[in-house]
């Protein structure tokens, strides 16, 4: 991450709103392609994330990128989360750091 | 989790050690948050909050965040360009948030072996004390370890929301000294909620209550009492002159309380008391 460039944390439903800018986020992975990750975000939707994914990549990985479409991240680091995780929890998390608790945020 | 109110989370909780002791915090009205010595907790906080608190203040000695004087911080996020040095390593912390320079002073093996284990790149959860040097923010750090379970993250997170509810809406009691008699209660029953420290959310609990008391103060009387199937829902719109829709949302609520059941059927309601 660059200075003061702060990421937001979002799933599949605020992708939207962060395209084109810095976004974190957790994906259960699917599928693993080497190139790309083929992951179901924490609102149970699915998202492709580019890049370098770690190998071998744990059930959950956290990606920080740049958005590049509503349904698509560009992830420049990457960091395995492990098997056992609290989705909803992070879902949660998500949305009231776009909610309520923006201004603690971004 | 919590969602009974007869739970008093922010009693048997104490904020999980973040918030100073409740004995000393509510409707004091001499508590003055940026003297009070005794209350010098850790404050879970992002990178964010003591980048605009430092900048929002003159005194950057004294930071103040929602009002509270802020000493020792605990921050969670990745640890980038660490730098080694004969007694001291520095690094910079990011949690998504933003960039704070960190310095820890390394005197004994135990503080270099600490240091040794971490890597650029990994979550370190970080203890410190905010310090201004010569104009710009610093975090001197006392501890600095790897996360091992990653819902940490999320946790430190939700954390730093409850804390800075809790603080925000202790500073507007203490603004509002008429609201007495009113424990702060934090967000803790039900997250998902979020924080309206406004005063006007005290007055929708109080409409609500009103009408759960008027229903149970009719059911309390002897005369239902003595009634063995209880009262009709429908009686009871009618006896209160309240619509029967918001009849159902006070039973609903009492009855979560424990306070009232249903007999025959789910018309009708009595009251647990024994009168």
């Amino acid at each position: 991450m660059d200075t003061s460039n702060p990421a937001a944390f979002v799933n599949a439903e605020l992708l939207r709103m962060y395209v084109g800018r810095r976004v974190r986020a957790v994906i259960q992975v699917l599928r693993n392609d080497g190139g790309s990750i083929f992951g179901k975000s924490t609102d149970e939707q699915e998202l492709v994330v580019k890049g370098h994914p770690p190998n071998p990549p744990t059930t959950f990985v956290e990606v920080i990128g740049i958005a590049d479409s509503n349904r698509s991240i560009q992830a420049e680091i990457w960091t395995n989360f492990g098997d056992n995780f609290d989705v909803s929890s992070y879902n949660t998390i998500c949305q009231l750091a776009n909610g309520d608790f923006k201004h603690l945020f971004i | 989790m919590y969602g009974n109110n007869e739970f008093d989370g922010s009693a048997a909780f104490s904020g999980g050690g973040f918030m100073p002791s409740q004995a000393t915090q509510t409707a004091d009205p001499s508590f003055s948050p940026a003297k009070n010595r005794e209350a010098q907790g850790l404050l879970p906080l992002t990178v964010k909050q003591i980048r605009e608190a430092f900048q929002a203040s003159d005194d950057k000695a004294n930071i103040l965040i929602d009002g509270v004087s802020v000493n020792n911080v605990k921050l969670v996020g990745l640890l980038f360009e660490k730098t080694e040095r004969v007694t001291d390593v520095s690094f910079a912390l990011d949690d998504g948030t933003g960039r704070i320079d960190c310095h820890r002073w390394v005197q004994e093996a135990v503080d270099t072996k600490e240091m040794e284990l971490l890597s650029n790149g990994t979550y370190v959860k970080v203890h410190g004390h905010l310090k201004g040097f010569q104009g710009k923010k610093q975090l001197i750090v006392y501890s600095v370890r790897c996360v091992t379970d990653y819902n940490e993250i999320p946790n430190h997170f939700a954390e730093c929301m409850y804390v800075h509810c809790y603080n925000t809406r202790t500073q507007k009691m203490q603004d509002a000294p008429q609201v007495t008699g009113q424990m702060p209660n934090p967000a803790v029953n039900t997250p998902s909620k979020g924080c309206q420290p406004t005063s006007s959310n005290y007055h929708n609990v109080d409409a609500i209550r009103g009408i759960d008391k008027l229903v149970l103060n009719y059911m309390q009387q002897p005369s239902c009492i003595g009634k063995e199937n209880g009262v009709h829902r429908v009686e009871l719109a009618k006896q209160l002159n309240v619509p029967e829709h918001k009849i159902l949302e006070a039973i609903a609520s009492l009855e979560s309380e424990g306070l009232v059941y249903s007999t025959v059927d789910e018309f009708h309601y009595k009251s647990t008391a024994n009168g």
